[in-house]
């Protein structure tokens, strides 16, 4: 069994939506949607079945800011996109103990966007000097702002094998 | 080796932004005990210069002359990966000659930047010889890419749809004269004078150990990963333009230290030289470019492309919201994930074996800090 | 660029400062860089002038990519110790010459600031590029970071353009530098200069 068949096997047991798409259009082979409360275990996930962390970043979209994660593998070609929204009081759990790379993804995630990621042992500007740690320039003015619905691909460029696992092990959310 | 005084006055030495070695405006902030390092911190953001903002306010041709300047030794290749990522969005097709042509100067870059590099590491070791022979050849090549792109260091060669000129018969002569000039000069310089010399070798040999886990963790790739035994290049792996028709090898080492992360990039300027040799004995004729529409819009969505640079993976993201601004560009680029590695692969160093370690992570200060 | 964002690149100015004190004539409340010698004869002038500027030592200060073609001028195609300055000096005590190869942002302004200020006198600068003259590429309205001009943080003697300038182009900033300390183009007698 290759590396994206197990990794869509083993996303079973989240309650995460994952698609499928077209590498050729998107340039990654997955994209799940996940929740704040889940970013944990799905990185947990990924550290088992050995991918590594290619970036952790965000855009800035209408209500909430959109966190980004993109994970690959040395040993299969299985490039992993996951979303997460941030919530209203902009804090989420940090992968940092997880995938150590992601320390300095985050803190310049931080800088960028002003998302806090709790847990993080060390929060501090990377990028920006000490008196901008406030400057956040990455956020977009209101005039610039976009919704979700004005980012996403309007035709399904993608094969329609999406896995909707929400409904899943979260009785919660039904 | 333990520490000097078993940790109990311990000191703290900045290595400051401006220091004498070529890797740009890094700060590292070491805790010395006598000439252990406890831990060293790297600070950056010294030059960080706003290249993402950038590519937000700007329509996707403004931002091509940004990419020569993030990684300034492999400036092609970040070219090549972001008219791909446009190409990849909007669909545009590349001619083949256009293709071929990409791929040498790329891999002609790529040698450039691993001669400068290997250069700047003797350097820092204390050699000043190989770096006066690794500069010479530089500018051979810099003298060929500069014929047919018109810049010596900041290259702004490729468009959307093909590149910018087309080269001729000249290009393909100097190039194959290069290339038997190098193969020459492999043996006697940079093998003779420098791999089998006793006194690099006990310089780099087992300084530091970079564990394939311990890549995984940080993310690391580039020949800092393939020396550790994990054969991953994004040109293997996700393969992209006309690699998959060519025939080349992976170098890979076996113990993750300095020594093989060098012998990794000599054995890549070898294989960089097929590579070049077998395009340009297949390189077609035909047009170089095709035109697209000077506002052409990307279609909403997002798409990512990796490529494989000197340095490791470089992946550009982009989002976009249908106008011919992207909404949002992220570039990933290889030195960050590496030099993050830093404060766990140095802990318990001498400082000298430091300035090694550094060196060996191939580090571009100013695609760290964007 | 809006008023707000301009006074975000509010730094200190030591060239202004410098130069009002220069101007009004102030000679007595000179600051350190205004530093006269006290007994001033022609000859010796013109000498030491010409024994520094054949023998300029310049202070490693490559920020970004003019650093590369500042190394290219230092190797052997481009050689530039046949002026007299292959000599680079890693600390700034023993440099005379600081040229500065590559942006400067604010977090990295204080130190250059402090690397200008421990060179020792007669000191000169260099702004190598298009972005230690005026920001370069960078200077756009969206800049949040960047020091639009190394000049606004310490004087400049030499301005040298070019994004980067190729070696030959830094070596003729350095000659004009040579001028600009000897009155001379050609300072050392033995070179002849080509006829007009």
């Amino acid at each position: 069994m290759d590396v994206k068949d197990r990794l869509i096997a083993e996303l079973g047991s989240l309650p995460a939506i994952v698609n499928l798409v077209d590498q050729r259009k998107r340039g990654y082979h997955l994209e799940v949607l996940l929740t704040p409360k889940i970013i944990r275990d799905f990185s947990l996930l990924m550290r088992r079945l050995d991918f590594y962390l290619v970036f952790v970043s965000a855009v800035h979209l209408d209500p909430e800011v959109e966190i980004i994660y993109q994970f690959a593998n040395y040993h299969g070609p299985c490039r992993t996109l996951a979303r997460a929204f941030v919530p209203a009081d902009g804090i989420i759990p940090t992968i940092s103990d997880i995938f150590h790379g992601a320390n300095w993804h985050e803190r310049e995630t931080r800088d960028m966007f002003g998302v806090v990621f709790s847990g993080h042992p060390f929060l501090l500007p990377l990028l920006l000097p000490e008196e901008d740690a406030d400057l956040k320039p990455l956020l977009k003015k209101a005039a610039a702002l976009k919704s979700a619905e004005r980012i996403r691909r309007i035709a399904e460029l993608a094969t329609p094998v999406a896995v909707d696992n929400t409904g899943k092990n979260n009785p919660e959310q039904n | 080796m333990e520490a000097n005084t078993g940790g109990k006055h311990s000191f703290v030495l900045n290595m400051g932004p401006q220091h004498p070695s070529t890797h740009g405006v890094l700060r590292v902030i070491l805790e010395m005990d006598g000439e252990h390092i406890l831990e060293p911190e790297p600070v950056i953001g010294y030059a960080h210069r706003i290249q993402e903002k950038m590519g937000e306010s700007r329509s996707w041709p403004g931002f091509l002359p940004n990419t020569g300047r993030l990684d300034y030794l492999s400036a092609l290749i970040y070219n090549h990966g972001y008219v791909a990522l446009i190409e990849r969005m909007t669909g545009t097709e590349v001619p083949l000659r256009a293709e071929y042509i990409r791929v040498i100067t790329s891999e002609l870059n790529r040698i450039s930047s691993h001669l400068l590099w290997l250069g700047a590491f003797l350097l820092d070791l204390g050699a000043f010889t190989p770096i006066m022979y690794a500069f010479d050849d530089r500018e051979q090549i810099l003298d060929i890419l500069e014929d047919i792109t018109g810049a010596r260091l900041t290259y702004c060669y490729f468009r959307v749809g093909g590149v910018f000129r087309d080269v001729d018969d000249k290009f393909v002569e100097r190039t194959r004269a290069f290339i038997k000039r190098l193969r020459g000069r492999f043996k006697p310089i940079y093998s003779d004078l420098v791999t089998t010399n006793i006194i690099f070798i006990k310089r780099v040999k087992d300084i530091v150990n970079i564990t394939p886990e311990m890549a995984r963790r940080y993310g690391v790739t580039g020949p800092p990963l393939r020396s550790t035994g994990v054969c991953y290049d994004i040109r293997r792996n996700e393969p992209y333009s006309i690699y998959p028709e060519l025939d080349f090898e992976i170098p890979v080492g076996t113990s993750g230290d300095c020594l093989e992360t060098y012998l990794v990039r000599v054995n890549e300027m070898e294989q960089s030289l097929r590579i070049i040799e077998q395009a340009l004995d297949r390189l077609p004729s035909g047009p170089f470019r095709l035109k697209v529409p000077r506002k052409l819009k990307l279609p909403q969505g997002d798409a990512s492309f990796s490529v494989e640079t000197a340095r490791g993976e470089l992946t550009y993201y982009m989002v976009s919201d249908g106008s011919d601004v992207p909404y949002r560009l992220k570039i990933r680029v290889p030195s960050f994930s590496n030099l993050s590695m830093l404060k766990e692969l140095c802990r318990n160093m001498l400082l000298s074996d430091l300035i090694m370690a550094l060196g060996t992570l191939d580090l571009v200060i100013p695609e760290i800090d964007r | 660029m809006g008023e707000e964002e301009k006074s975000r690149l509010n730094i200190h100015s030591y060239a202004a400062l410098a130069r009002e004190r220069i101007e009004s004539g102030n000679a007595l409340t000179a600051g350190p860089d205004d530093a006269q010698p006290f007994i001033r004869m022609e000859l010796t002038d013109k000498f030491f002038n010409l024994c520094r500027a054949n023998s300029l030592w310049p202070m490693t200060f490559g920020t970004a990519c003019c650093a590369i073609e500042m190394m290219a001028l230092a190797m052997a195609r481009f050689d530039m110790s046949r002026y007299g300055f292959e000599v680079f000096r890693p600390s700034p005590r023993q440099a005379d010459l600081m040229i500065v190869a590559g942006t400067v942002n604010r977090k990295m302004a204080p130190a250059v600031i402090t690397l200008y200020e421990q060179m020792a006198a007669p000191r000169y600068v260099i702004a190598m590029g298009n972005c230690a003259i005026s920001g370069g590429p960078f200077a756009v309205e969206e800049n949040y970071n960047v020091v639009e001009g190394v000049d606004l943080l310490i004087p400049v003697d030499v301005y040298v353009p070019g994004c980067p300038p190729r070696p030959e182009g830094l070596l003729e900033g350095i000659l004009k530098l040579q001028e600009k300390i000897t009155g001379n183009r050609y300072p050392f007698p033995q070179y002849n200069p080509p006829k007009e």
